[in-house]
């Protein structure tokens, strides 16, 4: 608005006097780089749905960057690893579970106490079968009962019907209420494409680390993946991981025998796969210059697995199926005994029902194959010099009997 | 060219007289197998209660590692087989619904027998279904199966599954009514004249196998306990109960036991758990009791293949004699 009262030397009709600029009254300025947004572009920004709650879950094999995934894509929450299970945690876990429980929810039990250490204040305890299914509820009430208190349990038992849209109504009930579902749908693909790649990468390293030709090099990769596999936030990141650890894998120079000694790997579940549960019998096994074949896992056990095909396999062994990883380890053990493996080795926990009902049926088995089979029992106390033993006798007689 | 065959193969038409081992699960569905096989014509033969050498035989047949009952199973398959049946009924029982199943051993059983007799190089011939609820097959429906293969119409079958289902329910109607009656009638004596009651909650093949069960059941009688069962109630009913208790355990046995202590827990003066080592589900289910179930004494006892039964009689008897010092008010007024 122009001021009426400014200015009294300009008489009327004159023209007028251009006033030196005293002071800038505006300036166009031509902004570098991307425009401003506009006030109303239809958009809402995004919000951030993320969830602050500390996810853990228990120590599982090398699954660990697959659990941080489906946290982080998935639940959209924090991750808190669990700690490496020391002594310490396993001493824990038998002191708060009752003693014929089964030795998993020993160990279990034990990752989770010091997980709620670390800060976590939800655990992740999944469902299933036989005794997995109450797991988490006892769990639950166990840690409450030794003073913990704050925290959550997101326990899939809890979510009976099986459906999906009810596990994501859980998930969002537990964990994050913001949870976006094609966000996690998508997360969910890569923990899957995760899950398959260290499995398959861990089949390749079983056949082949037993031969090295370089001591170290294959632990060396396998490193490499686990931690690309850690970093990984993307599909396509996990996938190139993969593809550069299965590269580097092929690579690495080995010095194998024609004919190896070749053993399969059944049993139960946790025990059958998990490191610190069976006592690193795996790489035991390598050392010795084994090459090994693992048959569980969870591509095999539970992303890709035929039952009624399995089932069929071994219809002159069992006509019913016999509890829940029963006949897909009677399926894979005939599968070892059919491919001329020289040994099997079934691995249990103590005190597991359905594989101890599978044990009459695996020494048919190794009857009717003429396939030796070393069944082994896992409890919290077994020790390290006892399994050396068995192994090393184990594998003397399988390689004699090759020799022969 | 194979013959199209119209009806399934009735190929246990000629199984005469079929053996039930008097183990596990014949404990609660006895009555139902029983009449099942009576109504279609079969000779039932039932072998004698268990004993030491049902054990030792069992033992023999088994993997070193399975619990007491299962072994106790196997010896009295190998008794029927030796009583020269045609065959031994040996179901595979599922469950009923997501957290109404049973322990797997149930569902391996017939599996299990036939490997471990195989393994044994002895031979028995087994007579199998399957019931898995979940999975869409009832109990009805895998009877049915049955009765075809024994030869039977369609019509008899159906007749014989439902006579055998409702013998079954009625006998454990009656059970159940009876304890109530005897729960009522102990709620109606004057305290001072009531006798210690304890209730015993374990599995029915544990609690009612005079082998195994049996030696605690006489020690808590010899001392003067009226004895009540934890699966001898209303199934429904505890059933229901049980879902107070827990979500998520799926055990259809153990639910029901728990249901049974939530009912029974203010008529009795103490618990006793029993199991058969090593029981898997017993494993979970004691210990959410022992944490949960609060208010009455509970006595934990665990009965393997080595020990005797004194070590038993000795821990029922004090386990008594301290419930009866409490009810008198104390050691010191006693």
């Amino acid at each position: 608005m122009r001021n009426l009262s400014a200015g009294p030397e300009q008489g009327a009709g004159e023209p007028r006097a251009k006033k030196p600029a005293a002071e800038e009254r505006g300036r166009i300025v031509l902004s570098e780089g991307a425009p401003r947004p506009l006030f109303f572009t239809g958009k809402r920004p995004k919000r951030d749905r993320h969830s602050r709650r500390k996810v853990a879950f228990f120590h599982f094999r090398n699954y660990e960057p697959a659990f941080k995934y489906f946290t982080e894509r998935v639940l959209d929450a924090d991750f808190v690893p669990t700690p490496a299970p020391t002594r310490a945690t396993l001493k824990r876990g038998e002191e708060m579970s009752a003693d014929y429980v089964c030795t998993p929810f020993k160990h279990i039990i034990g990752d989770y106490a010091a997980a709620l250490d670390r800060g976590a204040d939800v655990l992740v305890q999944v469902t299933g079968f036989c005794r997995l299914n109450y797991y988490g509820e006892l769990q639950e009430m166990i840690l409450r009962d030794a003073g913990y208190d704050n925290f959550q349990m997101l326990n899939f038992s809890y979510v009976p019907t099986g459906k999906l849209r009810d596990y994501v109504a859980y998930c969002k009930k537990v964990v994050n209420p913001n949870l976006s579902v094609p966000r996690g749908i998508g997360g969910m693909l890569g923990a899957y494409r995760m899950v398959e790649h260290i499995d398959a990468f861990r089949d390749q390293y079983l056949a082949n680390a037993g031969f090295e030709a370089e001591k170290g090099s294959f632990t060396r990769v396998r490193r490499a993946f686990l931690s690309d596999m850690n970093a990984a936030s993307t599909t396509a990141q996990v996938d190139e991981g993969y593809r550069r650890a299965a590269d580097a894998l092929a690579a690495l120079a080995v010095e194998k025998p024609a004919d190896p000694v070749r053993v399969g790997i059944v049993g139960e579940y946790y025990t059958a796969q998990d490191p610190v549960s069976c006592l690193n019998l795996e790489e035991k096994l390598m050392s010795m210059g084994v090459e090994l074949s693992n048959a569980m896992s969870i591509s095999a056990f539970n992303l890709h697995y035929n039952a009624a095909a399995a089932q069929a396999s071994i219809a002159e062994y069992s006509s019913y199926d016999m509890g829940p990883t029963s006949t897909f380890n009677i399926a894979a053990a005939k599968r070892y005994a059919e491919a001329g493996y020289d040994g099997i080795i079934h691995i249990k926990s103590a005190g597991c029902t359905p594989e101890i009902d599978v044990m009459p049926v695996l020494q048919r088995l190794s009857r009717d194959y003429r396939v030796p089979v070393l069944f082994l029992t896992f409890d919290t106390q077994t020790s390290d010099a006892g399994l050396d033993t068995r192994l090393e006798a184990f594998y003397d007689m399988i390689a004699m009997r090759k020799v022969r | 060219m194979a013959k199209l065959a119209m009806k399934p193969a009735a190929d246990l038409a000629a199984v005469r007289r079929v053996g039930i081992p008097r183990a596990l699960l014949y404990y609660r569905y006895g009555r139902l197998w029983r009449s099942f096989f009576e109504e279609l014509g079969r000779e039932v033969v039932v072998d004698a209660p268990s004993d030491r050498g049902t054990l030792e035989t069992g033992d023999r047949l088994s993997v070193d590692e399975t619990c007491l009952a299962s072994k106790l199973f196997l010896g009295h398959v190998a008794a029927l087989a030796r009583q020269g049946v045609d065959a031994v009924f040996v179901p595979s029982l599922m469950g009923y619904g997501r957290f109404d199943t049973f322990c797997t051993k149930f569902q391996a059983l017939p599996d299990l027998v036939v490997n471990a007799f195989a393994v044994a190089g002895e031979q028995v011939r087994v007579i199998a279904l399957r019931v898995d609820e979940p999975g869409g097959q009832s109990e009805e429906d895998a009877f049915m199966g049955l009765g075809v293969r024994l030869g039977a119409s369609h019509k008899e079958t159906r007749r014989a599954y439902r006579a055998a289902a409702a013998a079954q329910r009625a006998y454990d109607e009656e059970m159940a009514r009876e304890q109530e009656r005897l729960v009522k009638s102990l709620s109606k004596l004057p305290a001072a004249d009531r006798p210690l009651t304890i209730l015993v909650a374990a599995h029915p093949y544990v609690a009612h196998d005079p082998f195994v069960g049996g030696v605690v059941e006489d020690a808590l009688r010899a001392q003067g306990a009226c004895v009540l069962f934890a699966d001898e109630t209303d199934r429904a009913r505890v059933l229901k109960r049980s879902y107070d208790f827990s979500r998520s355990i799926p055990w259809i046995v153990n639910r029901e036991l728990i249901g049974s202590l939530l009912m029974l827990h203010e008529h009795v003066d103490g618990i006793v758990l029993m199991s058969a080592y090593p029981c898997g589900p017993d494993s979970m289910a004691d210990d959410a009791i022992e944490r949960c179930i609060h208010g009455k004494p509970i006595l934990t006892l665990t009965v393997d293949a080595q020990t005797g039964t004194a070590g038993v009689e000795t821990r029922v008897e004090s386990f008594v004699d301290i419930l009866s010092y409490q009810k008198k008010g104390g050691y010191l007024n006693a």
